[in-house]
């Protein structure tokens, strides 16, 4: 029997960068997840007739966050190497632990990367820029990345070593109290971000731009506790309203 | 010939890859293509005006759940490469600050007119699903890679072309109005930017608090201590 092998798993993790690639409403990730899971189809099923049907069952529906998949992919890739060795894993055994790994991953995924991650790596970048400084994108890319590409690609590895339990052993609360250190860092960061809006390069900002900052920033507070309109549609309201302002006067 | 357009245009093309079918690095972020646009362009000040704001607006925009998110990918190309191309005809700080306001908000526009592109897409990759499960079956075991590989063709040329489109258009409308307004426009900039700053940021603050008064406090005190560091630091 083939078992997966290390150069297997490195070819899942490059290819889970197109996850996404064929993102649709009906399977969503289901067709990205398929083609990333094809080298180990490839190593452990040589029959060609048992790897079409094990492939067109991977094309079915999955959706979870597309970094934190990768730990899906690997905790799928162990099952599927038991039932190649003969194993009581069936197809609907698969299914059922790509379903509850999905919404386990999208869960604490959406609020890491979304919620967190992306804002903090955002606002720091913004920092830097409002600094004077022409590296705010690099510090961007590099804060976010730091956690995002290490997590895509160890991730399969790491699923495929702890199975479908990948969750358990402590990986949940390590990405929890990584959440909770980013969104009390990111406060912070917010916190000096408008102070170095308020006072740029050591002098006080006019009366007018303090204003308003405050001005938004409590307008923003107010609707954020709302879900709609949508802050982009709010924000081309505001938008609206100054050029009248400004063609009035 | 000015080789800027041309790569603002493909610009575009590579964020549309960037913001879903392809890797997720945040290039597509609008302060990473402003900086790249402000190379591009030998105009620094201006990209990173209106980087900013887009930057802060596109951070408060979370792509969660069944909601389609604003594509501020292309948003943040064509609102800052629309900024600098009008700019660069102007010659005054004030015109340049009227170019910035109606990057913004064309930027903006163009995210929120992104979201039905973005829904027909997956609705067309919708096929493309249909039909890979049907070519494995049929035998075809390279199908994944060759949907895959459509796939990312059709949001790389989506993005080119809605770049192009959106940046011709914007010249076309906007560059007398710029000429014609700057000092309307550039009292407009004075006062949407912090309201539009404020508001992004405070989404943001928002989504770290999640009511917690610890955070709170740590946003109040880091604000206080950050100022007093500044207003000090620069004395």
């Amino acid at each position: 029997m083939s078992r997966i092998q290390p150069s297997d798993l490195r070819r899942v993790a490059w290819r889970t960068l197109l996850l996404q690639a064929a993102f649709n409403y009906e399977r969503q990730q289901g067709i990205g997840w398929a083609y990333a899971i094809d080298p180990a189809l490839r190593r452990l099923y040589p029959d060609e007739a048992t790897r079409r049907e094990r492939l067109a069952e991977h094309t079915a529906y999955f959706n979870t966050q597309p970094t934190l998949a990768s730990f899906a992919l690997g905790a799928v890739t162990a099952l599927e190497e038991q039932r190649a060795a003969g194993d009581p894993v069936d197809a609907a055994t698969i299914a059922r632990v790509k379903s509850a790994l999905g919404a386990a991953l999208a869960a604490i995924g959406d609020r890491l990367f979304w919620f967190t991650l992306r804002p903090f790596a955002a606002c720091l970048g913004v920092l830097f820029a409002v600094l004077g400084s022409p590296f705010g994108a690099i510090a961007l890319l590099l804060s976010y990345n730091a956690v995002h590409l290490v997590l895509r690609f160890a991730g399969v590895g790491i699923g495929h070593a702890e199975g479908p339990a990948v969750l358990g052993g402590g990986l949940r609360d390590r990405l929890e109290a990584l959440v909770r250190r980013l969104g009390l860092l990111g406060s912070v960061l917010i916190g000096v971000l408008v102070a170095a809006l308020l006072a740029p390069g050591g002098e006080p900002a006019s009366l007018t731009f303090q204003a308003t900052l405050i001005g938004g920033l409590l307008f923003g507070i107010l609707a954020a506790l709302r879900s709609r309109p949508s802050p982009t549609q709010w924000a081309l309201g505001l938008g609206a309203l100054c050029l009248l302002v400004g063609f009035r006067h | 010939m000015n080789v800027a357009p041309l790569a603002t245009v493909a610009l575009g093309g590579v964020a549309a890859l960037d913001a879903e079918p392809v890797a997720q690095t945040l290039l597509s972020q609008p302060l990473v293509t402003a900086t790249v646009l402000g190379y591009l362009w030998g105009d620094w000040a201006t990209a990173f005006e209106v980087g900013i704001v887009l930057q802060v607006l596109a951070a408060s925009t979370l792509p969660v759940g069944s909601r389609t998110p604003e594509d501020y990918a292309t948003g943040g190309v064509v609102g800052v490469g629309l900024a600098l191309a009008l700019a660069s005809s102007q010659p005054f700080t004030i015109a340049k600050q009227g170019c910035a306001m109606m990057g913004v908000l064309v930027g903006m526009v163009v995210a929120t007119a992104g979201i039905p592109l973005l829904k027909w897409k997956r609705r067309h990759n919708e096929g493309l699903a249909r039909w890979c499960e049907e070519a494995v079956r049929a035998g075809d075991l390279r199908a994944p890679g060759r949907a895959q590989g459509a796939a990312v063709v059709l949001s790389f040329a989506l993005g080119v072309t809605y770049t192009a489109l959106c940046l011709g258009l914007g010249l076309m409308l906007l560059d007398g109005l710029v000429a014609k307004e700057s000092l309307r426009l550039a009292r407009a900039w004075t006062l949407a930017r912090p309201l539009w700053l404020g508001l992004g940021l405070a989404q943001v603050l928002n989504a770290f608090l999640q009511r917690r008064l610890t955070r709170g406090v740590a946003f109040g005190t880091a604000l206080l201590g950050a100022w007093m560091f500044f207003m000090i630091g620069g004395h």
